[in-house]
């Protein structure tokens, strides 16, 4: 009764209101603000204008010089460095190709272990909030520390990898490890997915808690199997939560800067060189202009990236 | 107050928006710094007063700068060293960037070579031609510090980048520590494995002190002594005759170097020398404490992998690095030069030098530490500049030292060549 009688109060002062502004001769456009408001997003647009907005901006600028990083003077060069990135520069082709083969690897291998995780441990029983949280730990780790960990783990003399082989008489599995060219990225790979497996994990729990229990129950009834459960019902409703983990996995792998150099030391070889530590190089061997071109295409590529994975994948219901 | 509509709120952030972009069209570059339009001056003088940063990246030598520190200070009332201190690889990088402005480091260090050249550049050095500080230097060792006739900074530290040796290892080995040519070097290599020991621990898993060993390996086979500016240059390849020669002699190492050579990380190598498990340690004297501080009691020598037949031109190779310097855009240059003094004269670097174990460029240093006096006879010998540091471009330097590394992991010498020629062609 009262909530009515409020209602109507406040109708009756805004009707008083509008017939004043009309009584005054101007409409009052129901956008109108108290200008007040404006300066709140300011501090915070500024911040982004001048740590965001202007760097990149100003990346686009060094991208088509020649600048080393500390002459005053420098030559506009078109765009010379990207077309050195892509066809004179087996340095940062290597790197590009290193980059997309880590985040195909990590991507498909994260998603997968994650999930699977996930679906083993949905019910909240005390072991799997335990498991639950030993899974996450690493995800709460610095990368410093996480690097320097694996490369104890991955050292063919004193690490625990071919300590443990060795341990268990498989010798002749033992390995070289980061030494290895043709394997040494699968190894970081394998890093990358300990780091951050738990993380994703909780991300498909959200998902696959959310599920009605009743689907499962009526597809039950209807003799499906576990399998069929899976994929008619699972899998549609943890599409939303697999279109975050590929999307945040994907620009994660791109940028496993600290990860690399940390565990393949600076600058990394050839083999484990990606393409936020070739910037980084490129960086320190002073030539900004073309570090500022990479860094572009870098961006593009995240850019691209993901949204061909979104585009191929159709996780996301259209509308969304 | 009067009201705003969301049209024109929009209109006022476009406008900021479009001012962050016109304030992001500001061109690259900057002031040139005091020494680059007109050529580097002497350091200002003055009272030596007030604060200096001195920034550099030997972490493992705060201590001991901080002691230097206390005796600096007791000599000049009112003067504050602080140190601002990089990792190395962070210093190497961003030193530059970070010195420049003489927001940190009125005083400051470099690497010799690409890091020294771009700070040369920048205009940062102070000249330091004719100061109190140049005249305590040996003469021979300035030259690093040099750019025409210029002597912007002064070296202090003298290292060897040639792997230590484990002498007790040897003497039971009965392998001669000092071999003369290649076939000596081998046998010697030969005589440590048979007698259950690991010859070499090289750290192939670390670019940085993987490399060093390039510096022994290049020396006597190259043609001219500053080889790599050539291969920079354009002017000598990688496929050249002599530097396949040196690849070979790189593939002939690998029964000797620990296994799984290139996936080890410098800590390990260290572990395995110290702990009496491989004969030599193949980075440089620069590790003596590092080796000391693991538990090494064995006495420590230096061996020259002579890749000649006996007629090479060097006994060994050196590096003179840690290049002292005054900010040129330092605003308190007296007492940052009077701080480079004072790390130039002979007792206060004797100081530096026995409590870290590293040589100085300073000459009547009275080394007393045990390790230095031992490895003192190397400062006489004829040993070459580390060739590695010759490299301006980094990537270069990375690939063609990349080529030994593959070469030890299995690629053929040919191969390896052509692979780090590719990369320096893409840099002429």
């Amino acid at each position: 009764m009262s909530t009515h009688t409020n209602m109507a109060a406040k109708r009756k002062a805004t009707d008083s209101r509008t017939e004043t502004d009309a009584a005054k001769g101007r409409r009052r456009s129901p956008t109108r603000v108290n200008p007040a408001l404006y300066l709140f997003p300011l501090p915070a647009v500024a911040i982004i204008a001048f740590f965001l907005v202007m760097p990149t901006l100003q990346a686009f600028q060094y991208a088509i010089t020649d600048w080393n990083g500390f002459s005053a003077t420098f030559n506009y060069v078109g765009l010379d460095n990207f077309v050195r990135a892509f066809t004179k520069d087996s340095l940062f082709t290597n790197a590009l190709t290193n980059n997309l083969k880590f985040v195909l690897m990590v991507v498909i291998a994260q998603t997968a272990f994650s999930l699977v995780l996930a679906l083993l441990l949905t019910k909240n029983s005390r072991g799997s909030i335990l498991l639950r949280a030993l899974f996450f730990f690493p995800t709460i780790l610095s990368s410093v520390s996480v690097a320097f960990i694996w490369k104890f783990i991955y050292d063919p003399n004193f690490g625990l990898a071919n300590a443990v082989l060795g341990g268990v008489g498989l010798e002749a599995l033992q390995g070289s490890y980061l030494g290895n060219n043709s394997q040494a990225l699968y190894w970081v790979a394998v890093t990358q997915v300990w780091f951050h497996a738990g993380q994703m994990m909780v991300v498909y729990i959200a998902g696959l808690q959310a599920i009605p229990r009743e689907l499962y129950e009526a597809a039950e009834m209807d003799g499906a199997g576990r399998w069929q459960q899976f994929k008619s019902i699972t899998w549609p409703f943890v599409a939303p939560a697999t279109s975050i983990v590929v999307a945040y996995t994907t620009v994660q792998s791109f940028k496993a800067f600290d990860l690399i150099l940390g565990i393949a030391g600076n600058p990394p070889k050839q083999s484990l060189d990606i393409l936020s530590t070739r910037i980084y190089s490129t960086f320190a061997n002073s030539e900004f202009g073309y570090a500022a071109a990479q860094s572009i295409i870098f961006m593009a590529m995240i850019a691209l990236v993901t949204w061909l994975q979104r585009r191929l994948l159709r996780l996301t219901p259209k509308g969304e | 107050m009067s009201q705003i509509s969301r049209r024109q709120a929009i209109a006022i952030l476009g406008a900021l928006g479009f001012g962050a972009t016109a304030a992001a069209c500001a061109g690259p570059g900057g002031t040139t710094a005091p020494g680059g339009a007109t050529g580097p001056a002497a350091p200002a003088t003055g009272a030596v007063t007030g604060k200096v940063s001195f920034a550099h990246w030997r972490g493992e030598d705060k201590a001991v700068f901080d002691e230097l520190i206390k005796r600096f200070a007791a000599l000049h009332d009112g003067v504050e060293v602080v140190q601002d201190i990089s990792t190395s690889n962070d210093y190497n990088a961003q030193g530059l960037q970070k010195v420049r402005g003489a927001a940190i480091g009125d005083a400051f260090a470099t690497f010799r070579g690409a890091q020294f050249k771009n700070f040369t550049e920048a205009g940062i050095y102070a000249e330091l031609k004719g100061s109190k500080a140049a005249a305590n230097y040996q003469p021979g060792l300035l030259t690093a510090g040099q750019s025409g006739q210029n002597q912007l900074g002064l070296p202090y530290q003298v290292v060897f980048p040639m792997p230590m040796a484990n002498a007790d290892l040897f003497d039971k080995a009965g392998a001669e520590i000092a071999p003369k040519d290649w076939d000596g070097f081998l046998a010697m290599c030969e005589k440590l494995a048979a007698s259950g020991v690991i010859p070499i621990s090289w750290p192939g898993g670390d670019v940085g002190n993987g490399g060093q060993l390039f510096n022994c390996m290049i020396a006597n086979n190259a043609p001219v002594d500053d080889m790599c500016a050539q291969i920079e240059q354009g002017k000598l390849k990688c496929t050249d005759d002599w530097f396949l020669k040196m690849l070979g002699q790189y593939k002939e190492l690998v029964p000797y170097l620990q296994p799984n050579a290139t996936g080890t990380a410098v800590e390990p190598a260290q572990n395995l020398f110290s702990q009496g498990k491989a004969a030599m340690l193949a980075t440089g004297s620069y590790h003596l404490a590092a080796v000391r501080g693991l538990g090494a009691k064995f006495p420590i020598e230096l061996v020259f992998p002579n890749t000649s037949d006996g007629s090479g031109k060097f006994e060994g190779a050196y590096n003179a690095t840690f290049i002292l310097g005054v900010n040129s855009a330092s605003k308190n240059q007296a007492a940052s030069a009077a701080w480079i003094d004072f790390l130039s004269e002979p007792e206060n670097a004797g100081y530096y030098a026995n409590q870290t174990a590293q040589h100085v460029a300073v000459n009547n240093v009275e080394y007393t530490n045990a390790d230095l006096k031992r490895l003192s006879p190397w400062l006489d010998k004829k040993t070459a500049l580390a060739a590695r540091f010759q490299f301006q471009n980094l990537d270069v330097r990375n690939a063609v030292e990349a080529s030994a590394t593959a070469v030890i992991s299995g690629t053929s010498p040919e191969q390896a060549a052509e692979a780090a020629q590719k990369i320096v062609d893409e840099r002429l």
